[in-house]
Formats: structure tokens, C-alpha cells, sequence
């Protein structure tokens, strides 16, 4: 097939590709820029793992969206929240509270969470619930994923003074 | 895994897209073969990853301005174009306080992740769904085909002459019963349509939507009336509705008037029930006449598939929501 040529700025980092029609956002992510954080689990939209933020730092499916209609765009995947080795607070938070276990899920719960903290800085219950609900985790039991969540709005704050006042 | 073979094709105005759609649906062909729309792509996406969509074309609304905008009317309405984000849609303040069954159902559909890319009009026009198109194509290949794949037999109801799929979109119903107005356009000129008029109760050929056509706009007219959406389903915030209603009902406490209820997700098409509707108008939204409006929908059902779960238990959810709904629509002020 044709090959187009698209560009692309994943986590400030600006790009052109050679792109099939067939190429996902996910397989140029993944195999042009080999950037292999985003996993790819189902493919097909239910398990939220191949989840990274536009540029309006919103939670979408890098698997579920043709390449060539990001052409010019922005996003940022779970390569791109760590600044000058400093881990962001979500991160932290999900280090500190022991939300990963296997964590082949993990780049796309922290996106989805990066999203949800994007939108409500200080997430209720239900809006935890609501904006985590697209994405599973098989092992965490989500529990400690939550923690992590109600936990990064105090990390942020304490951020730059002694952190690891956790557990 | 690659998707099939397409050309992605990006207008960036109606005009140039009406023509697309003529110039590529030209030689006539079955309607998801020549030239399939893609607005957010959460649906056509799933389908073609499957190899169940393989269209030559996939023409992209995503560009096109006059389908991105909101339009306030003069009373109070709404004219929504067809390419809004579900998501913005669910957080615009006029429609959180003027329409809570459209609020509710937007709410409903699937994740965060699928609202902030999937558009009103992808879910209007969502493609209907059952088990067997469901599955990959090999897992498909193993087992006889259906009406949808080119052969004469339906896996969820097997004797019948025709495809049974579900319309499984959650905003249908909220938007029949708030009486919304669907606007359709193509090179050829543009039409009305009554969402009330638009869907079928035929899984194969479930819209009136022509080859060449596409949903501009989306028009929900002011009211007055409460209003409220409802969705069944076992995993809150992610699944597809096992079953889903929207009610919008005149008058205040027990009293009704010009009541609508429609059931989604349990056919082909969304379910505007008439006898309930008639029973709770004369007599009220009292518990005896639910219960008498719950026995007269029976008839109205239609023929329950197992899709999703078995009949029986499709028409108890059925019956619940509509319990749950009046129930909780007489409290609404
Ligand atoms: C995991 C998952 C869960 C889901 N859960 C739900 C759910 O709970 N409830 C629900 O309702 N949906 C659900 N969906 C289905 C789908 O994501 C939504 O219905 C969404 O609103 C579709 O919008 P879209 O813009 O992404 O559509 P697309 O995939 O772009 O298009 C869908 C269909 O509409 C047609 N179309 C798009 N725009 C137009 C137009 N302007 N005019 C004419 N035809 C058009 C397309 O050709 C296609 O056939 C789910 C999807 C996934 C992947
Ligand atoms: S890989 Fe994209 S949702 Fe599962
Ligand atoms: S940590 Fe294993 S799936 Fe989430």
C-alpha cells in the first residue's frame, strides 16, 4: 500500500513518518518511534492499556484510531511524564503505593489516571471511579490504584520537599 | 495486527465530503463496502480490527467544521453537529441542566477513554451488534456465517428470515423521548428526519440513511417535561447496555401528561412503548398503575433475542427499568 508521509510530536519530540492507512497511532508509537511503553493489549478498545494523552491532556486509545488522522498532532505517553529524571507525581504516587504488580497495564493506568487528574486535580470517589472505569488491571485489584490517585494531589504539593511520606 | 486494506480520505468541508460520499457510492454496492464514515473511529475501528467492516474508503469527518459546533436555538434547543465529542457534550452546562436523559445517556456510553473520541453522531448511527460479528474474523471462519457476513442464517435467533442484531447505542432512546430531530444531508440536498422515524427494526438495514448520506446535526427541541435516562448493566462504566430507558413526562408528581418511554438495547431498534404510555397517562404514576403499565408492555417487546443473555431475562430487565424509571420520574419536580 501507498505510504504517506504524517508528522507527529510525541512527548515534545517532533517527527515524520512513512504511514500506511492501516498503521493505528499505537503501531507508529510503538514500532516508528519505538516507544514501547504504550502497550498493546486487545486492540480493540476495552482494555484501556494502549491509553495516552492528547494534547488537551485527555485519555485516548492510541489502538483504536488510524495514525494518518493524527497528522500534525500532539501526544504524550507514559515516556513523557518523567522530567529532567524526576519522576511526575502520579508516578511517584504509584511507586509509593505499590500499585503495580505484574505492570503490563501500568503505562495505561497512569495515563488514564494523568488524564482523570488533568480534568479534576482533587478526584472524588465517584469521578476515580468513573475515569478509571476504561482501563483493567488484572492483578492490582485496582485498590491500590486508587490509593495512588487520592494520593498524588498531596505528593504534588509536597513535591520538591522530602518526599516519601507515605507508607 | 494491521487493519484492512483502505484509503483514509480527510475533507475539510461539508461540501467536499458530500461529494466524496456521492462520487464513491456512485456504482451502487452494499452501503459498509464502497465508503464507510469515520468520526471518532471507536466503533469503525473495533469493526475493521475484526476484518467484520472492510471498507475500500473511510472518509473521516473530522476536519469538517460545520459538523463541530453547537447552536443555540431561540426557546431553548439545542443543534448538535453530528461531529461532537461525547465528551464535550456531557460536560456543556446547557445540556446538563436542560436535557438530563441526554446528560445521563452520554454519561453511559462506554469509558472516558471512548467519550473523549467518540462523536454524538457515531453513536446515533452505531452500527447494530450481536455475538457472532463480534468475534475475529477466524473465530468466525469456524462457524456458518450470518446475514451480515453473506449468508441466509441469523446465530441469535436461527429460524428467522432476517439479521436480529441489537441497537446497543445508549443516546437513541434519551434522544426519541426528548423528540430530537435529526438532520441528513448529501450532494443531492438535505432532509428532516424525526429520530423517532429514523431506525428499523432490522439489524442489517437499521437506519434510514442512504450510501451517499451522512447526520449533519442532531436537534433537541426545548421542554419543559422532567426527564431521565437509565442504563443495565453488569460492569458500571464500561459495558455495552444489557438494557437502557429513557422517560420524559409532562406534569408533576403522580400526574402525567404526554408521557414517552423508550426502551433501548433489547432489539433492533429502540422500543417507543404505547399501551404503558397510555395506561400511566390516564390513570397516573401511581405503584398499581406502573404495575398495570408494566403488564401492558408485553406485547410491545417485539421478539426478544438471547443476545447478551437469555429472552426471559432480557424482559425482566426490561420490565425493572421501566419500574425503576416511573418510579423515580414522579419524584423529579
Ligand atoms: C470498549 C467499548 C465500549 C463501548 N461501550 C458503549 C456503550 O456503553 N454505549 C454505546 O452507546 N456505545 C458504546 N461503544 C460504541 C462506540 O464507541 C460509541 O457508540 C461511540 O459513540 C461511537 O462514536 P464514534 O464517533 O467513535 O463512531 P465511529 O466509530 O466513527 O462511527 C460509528 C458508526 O457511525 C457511522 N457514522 C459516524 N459519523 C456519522 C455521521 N455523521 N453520519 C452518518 N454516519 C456516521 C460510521 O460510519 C460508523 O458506522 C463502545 C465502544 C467500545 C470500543
Ligand atoms: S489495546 Fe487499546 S484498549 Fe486494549
Ligand atoms: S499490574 Fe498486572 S495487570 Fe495491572
Amino acid at each position: 500500500m501507498a505510504k504517506h508521509i504524517m508528522s507527529l510530536t510525541v512527548n515534545g519530540d517532533t517527527r515524520e513518518f512513512a504511514v500506511d492507512d492501516r498503521d493505528t497511532l499505537l503501531d507508529v508509537i510503538r514500532n516508528q518511534m519505538a516507544l514501547t511503553g504504550t502497550k498493546s493489549g486487545c486492540n480493540t478498545g476495552s482494555c484501556g492499556i494502549c491509553t495516552i494523552n492528547n494534547a488537551a491532556g485527555e485519555a485516548v486509545l492510541s489502538c483504536l484510531t488510524p495514525a494518518l488522522e493524527w497528522d500534525g498532532e500532539s501526544v504524550t505517553t507514559i515516556e513523557g511524564l518523567e522530567a529532567d529524571g524526576q519522576l511526575d507525581a502520579i508516578q511517584q504516587a504509584f511507586v509509593e503505593f505499590g500499585a503495580v504488580q505484574c505492570g503490563f497495564c501500568t503505562p495505561g493506568v497512569i495515563m488514564s489516571a494523568k488524564a482523570l487528574l488533568n480534568k479534576y486535580p482533587q478526584p472524588t470517589e465517584a469521578q476515580i471511579n468513573e475515569g478509571m472505569a476504561g482501563v483493567l488491571c488484572r492483578c492490582t485489584g485496582h485498590i491500590k490504584v486508587k490509593e495512588a490517585i487520592r494520593n498524588d494531589f498531596r505528593l504534588r504539593i509536597n513535591k520538591g520537599a522530602e518526599s516519601g511520606s507515605g507508607r | 495486527m494491521l487493519l484492512p486494506e483502505h484509503t483514509l480520505l480527510k475533507p475539510v468541508s461539508l461540501d467536499q465530503c458530500l461529494i466524496m460520499l456521492r462520487d464513491l457510492t456512485a456504482g451502487g454496492g452494499e452501503r459498509l463496502e464502497k465508503a464507510q464514515l469515520i468520526a471518532g473511529g471507536t466503533d469503525v475501528i473495533f469493526n475493521m480490527r475484526l476484518k467484520f467492516f472492510q471498507p475500500e474508503h473511510l472518509v473521516s469527518v473530522r476536519r469538517v467544521p460545520e459538523l463541530q459546533r453547537i447552536e443555540e436555538l431561540d426557546d431553548g434547543g439545542l443543534r448538535i453537529g453530528a461531529a461532537c465529542r461525547l465528551v464535550d457534550l456531557a460536560d456543556d452546562p446547557r445540556i446538563q441542566s436542560r436535557f438530563p436523559a441526554f446528560k445521563q445517556a452520554l454519561d453511559a456510553v462506554a469509558s472516558a477513554q471512548v467519550r473523549n473520541m467518540g462523536t454524538l453522531g457515531g453513536n446515533v448511527c452505531l452500527e447494530t451488534r450481536c455475538w457472532f460479528t463480534n468475534n475475529s474474523e477466524e473465530w468466525r471462519q469456524g462457524r456458518q456465517g450470518c446475514f451480515k457476513t453473506d449468508c441466509e442464517h441469523c446465530h441469535v435467533i436461527p429460524s428467522s428470515t432476517h439479521c436480529h442484531a441489537i441497537n446497543n447505542a445508549d443516546t437513541p432512546p434519551a434522544l426519541m423521548a426528548l423528540d430530537a430531530m435529526l438532520t441528513v444531508q448529501s450532494a443531492r440536498g438535505s432532509r428532516e428526519v424525526p429520530i423517532a422515524e429514523f431506525y428499523r427494526p432490522d439489524g442489517m438495514d437499521h437506519m434510514d440513511l442512504q450510501p451517499d448520506e451522512l447526520l449533519t446535526h442532531i436537534t433537541v427541541p426545548a421542554t419543559r417535561d422532567r426527564n431521565l435516562f437509565m442504563k443495565y448493566t453488569p460492569r458500571k462504566g464500561m459495558d455495552f447496555s444489557l438494557g437502557a430507558i429513557a422517560v420524559r413526562c409532562g406534569g408533576q408528581g403522580e400526574r402525567a401528561e404526554n408521557i414517552r418511554i423508550v426502551l433501548g438495547s433489547i432489539s433492533s431498534a429502540p422500543i417507543v412503548l404505547v399501551e404503558p404510555a397510555r395506561v400511566i397517562e390516564a390513570d397516573g404514576l401511581g405503584d398499581a398503575s406502573i404495575e398495570q403499565a408494566i403488564e401492558q408492555m408485553r406485547d410491545e417487546l417485539g421478539e426478544v433475542t438471547n443476545l447478551y443473555g437469555r429472552a426471559t431475562y432480557k424482559k425482566q430487565i426490561a420490565k425493572t427499568l421501566v419500574r425503576r424509571a416511573l418510579v423515580k420520574i414522579r419524584e423529579r419536580v
